[in-house]
């Protein structure tokens, strides 16, 4: 244990901190801050974001039919609203808009009524407007929700439509607002790269430093041997799992600032935009891509300390790990992360994705190891 | 206790050791041959860091690659180049060592005290290493070998970066530890070992020449060495004939050293053999010398 202890203090040294920090934060601006700072981005997405909070408040998780229909409802008393809104101002009348029909029917070509519209719309950002649009939307969905299954039982496997059977059967889908769930997608994607990158930049001196400094004649003939190989693999590995613990508490303080808790215990095929294997809430799905993000980060420790113990200097060590994370950054987190439920794919895909590369990450990792149990030290 | 059985070591078609065959008891040995003969490359199978291609090397008896731990245990090693964190204090870094040398906390807190002290860094013990001189870095390398209180000793080129006086001071502490101990030490600067060591290795060509006692070992050239006195104009025609193992001036003529086996000549002072001597004769061709 004081041996790993010793290596996992060679590990985390100040110079690897100041490394990471100034990663994660080139990463954050590049990749991270966006889903942070412009969520919701814009109209009518704050919109969306205000209604699936109302809906959540008044509804629930689920809505049953009633509840639809009281939702339907609200949408009339807007859709009042705003009629009471449109013939108190002068400006509409003037045109010739009378009611929030007359102006969804706005000729564009009439230069007034256009102007008024856009001004209206984007220049005095008029609420109801913005908001009668996202309820159209999501009304249309609630709507047509049974088309939607229809078409995607149509096209899907048996196994697919066993499951579409059973969501079916809950008619808890297609019904909220999919934004805060969309953004959780784009925001832990790019928290994964972050973290992958992080793991890399962590691990990969761990063999090569002690061998360009030439302590590994020293090391092999002390009483641990090259047993120290294991203790350096367990060191890496626990300081892979302190760094990913720090990583994700800093990013989901930073996350909590988009503020959606209130979507937590919703079931993650109850939003719209796409059905999901597993029967789980948005909070679930947070945990399972949390842990996806540990297996991730184990593999990747595997290979960044393979890696430092085959390759003979720091170029080679950097150049033959740019294709392992470009291919993860490219369409492995799309995969792994992305999709992990995803019902698109076979059921089977992203967990037999992940044995995968946990397997040969392992068996990669054992070569290593017997390799290195045998091995001249001749430099 | 350290037995070389019928070792050699080859790389592909490279033979880098052949057929070697040592056994060491207590004392110290000295292991002597220019850089490339193979010393480094017995060191390091004595050292379990390359296996041999062929034959064994046995301690008490039992092949060091299966006892593996338990022969690390009792040996101390003093690579020619080792590695250290520039960051970590002489005693941080000692710390690290004997961590993995499985020594208790405490245990260790204690001897690397001592160790320090004897070694003369105690003053310097929680510096950074950053900025020691090579003499200094060396001698925290000769206290690292000796953490571990080990029965076998082996140091490769150890006074390499020592000055003089360190030298010395080295060759004390080699004469202190050598009791109940067996002491192995690479070199190819005879002085460091000629004194302190009760028997010498010699290899050449990959194979080995000598393991005796100095004195035999410079029997073998008894009655062989002379030194005369010839003008530098001479100089030339006698490096051409004869092994030249030092040339010194002496007012405007030369003191020649040199070996011939043969009939001498009657200026000529018959000298008696040093282990030096025997030392560039043996390895003229390596070293270049003049026949």
């Amino acid at each position: 244990m004081r041996i790993v202890l010793q290596e996992l203090k060679k590990i985390l040294n100040w110079k690897i901190g100041l490394l990471l920090v100034l990663a994660n934060a080139i990463l954050y601006f590049l990749l991270i801050s966006y889903h942070i700072e412009h969520f919701p981005n814009g109209r009518p997405a704050l919109d969306s974001y205000r209604i699936g909070i109302e809906m959540v408040e008044k509804y629930g998780v689920s809505m049953s039919e009633g509840e639809k229909a009281d939702f339907k409802e609200t949408y009339e008393q807007r859709l009042k609203d705003a009629d009471e809104y449109i013939q108190s101002r002068v400006d509409f009348s003037s045109v010739g808009i009378h009611s929030y029909q007359d102006f969804q029917d706005i000729n564009y070509e009439n230069q007034e009524q256009a102007e008024l519209r856009n001004k209206v719309v984007f220049e005095e950002n008029v609420d109801l407007f913005w908001e009668l649009q996202e309820r159209e939307r999501l009304i249309e969905f609630q709507n047509e929700n049974d088309i939607i299954m229809a078409n995607e039982m149509e096209r899907g496997s048996s196994q697919q439509v066993a499951t579409l059977e059973e969501i079916k059967a809950t008619g808890n889908y297609y019904i909220y607002p999919e934004l805060v769930f969309y953004n959780y997608k784009d925001f832990i994607v790019n928290v994964a790269i972050a973290i992958i990158v992080s793991v890399v930049l962590l691990l990969s001196p761990v063999f090569i430093r002690d061998r360009s400094l030439r302590l590994v004649d020293l090391q092999y003939t002390t009483r641990v041997g090259r047993n120290i190989f294991k203790r350096k693999m367990i060191a890496g590995l626990l300081a892979m799992f302190m760094v990913i613990t720090a990583l994700l508490a800093i990013y989901f303080s930073i996350y909590s600032l988009n503020n959606t808790g209130m979507f937590f215990s919703s079931p993650i095929n109850s939003f719209i935009g796409g059905f999901h294997w597993y029967d789980i809430t948005f909070f679930q799905y947070i945990v399972l891509t949390v842990l996806a993000i540990y297996f991730l980060g184990f593999v990747f420790a595997l290979l960044a300390m393979i890696f430092s113990n085959l390759m003979p200097n720091f170029v080679a060590l950097v150049g033959i790990q740019i294709p392992f994370i470009i291919a993860m950054i490219g369409p492995g987190i799309s995969y792994l992360i992305y999709q992990i439920t995803a019902l698109d794919l076979s059921q089977w895909l992203v967990p037999s994705g992940y044995v995968l590369i946990i397997v040969i990450g392992s068996m990669f990792m054992l070569f290593v190891w017997r390799r290195e149990r045998t091995l001249d030290i001749v430099h | 206790m350290l037995v070389v059985n019928n070792v050699s070591k080859n790389y592909g078609d490279f033979t880098a050791l052949k057929n070697i065959n040592l056994e060491f008891g207590s004392g110290v040995y000295g292991l002597l041959a220019p850089n490339g003969a193979g010393k480094t490359t017995l060191i390091k199978m004595l050292v379990t860091l390359i296996s041999p291609s062929k034959g064994e090397i046995l301690y008490n008896g039992t092949d060091i690659t299966s006892l593996d731990e338990e022969y690390r245990e009792v040996l101390g090693f003093l690579p020619q180049q080792f590695g250290y964190y520039k960051h970590y204090s002489p005693k941080s870094y000692l710390m690290y060592l004997a961590a993995l040398k499985g020594i208790e906390k405490k245990v260790a807190q204690e001897k690397i005290t001592e160790l320090l002290d004897k070694v003369a860094l105690s003053d310097v013990a929680n510096k950074k290493m950053r900025k020691f001189s090579g003499g200094m870095i060396q001698r925290v390398g000769i206290a690292q070998a000796l953490l571990n209180d080990p029965k076998i000793v082996i140091l490769d080129e150890p006074t390499a970066g020592l000055d003089p006086k360190e030298r010395a001071r080295f060759r004390q502490l080699l004469t202190e530890l050598s009791r109940d101990r067996l002491i192995i030490i690479s070199t190819h600067i005879v002085s460091d070992i000629e004194s302190i060591a009760n028997e010498m290795v010699m290899i050449k060509n990959q194979e080995l020449l000598y393991k005796d006692s100095v004195e035999n070992i410079c029997n073998t050239l008894d009655g062989a060495v002379y030194e005369t006195t010839i003008t530098n104009d001479e100089l030339a025609s006698f490096r051409a004939n004869h092994v030249l193992l030092s040339e010194k001036q002496e007012q405007s003529k030369m003191l020649v050293r040199f070996v011939h086996k043969g009939e001498s000549k009657e200026d000529w002072t018959v000298k008696n053999p040093h282990l030096e001597d025997v030392f560039l004769y043996e390895y003229r061709d390596d070293l270049s010398l003049g026949v």
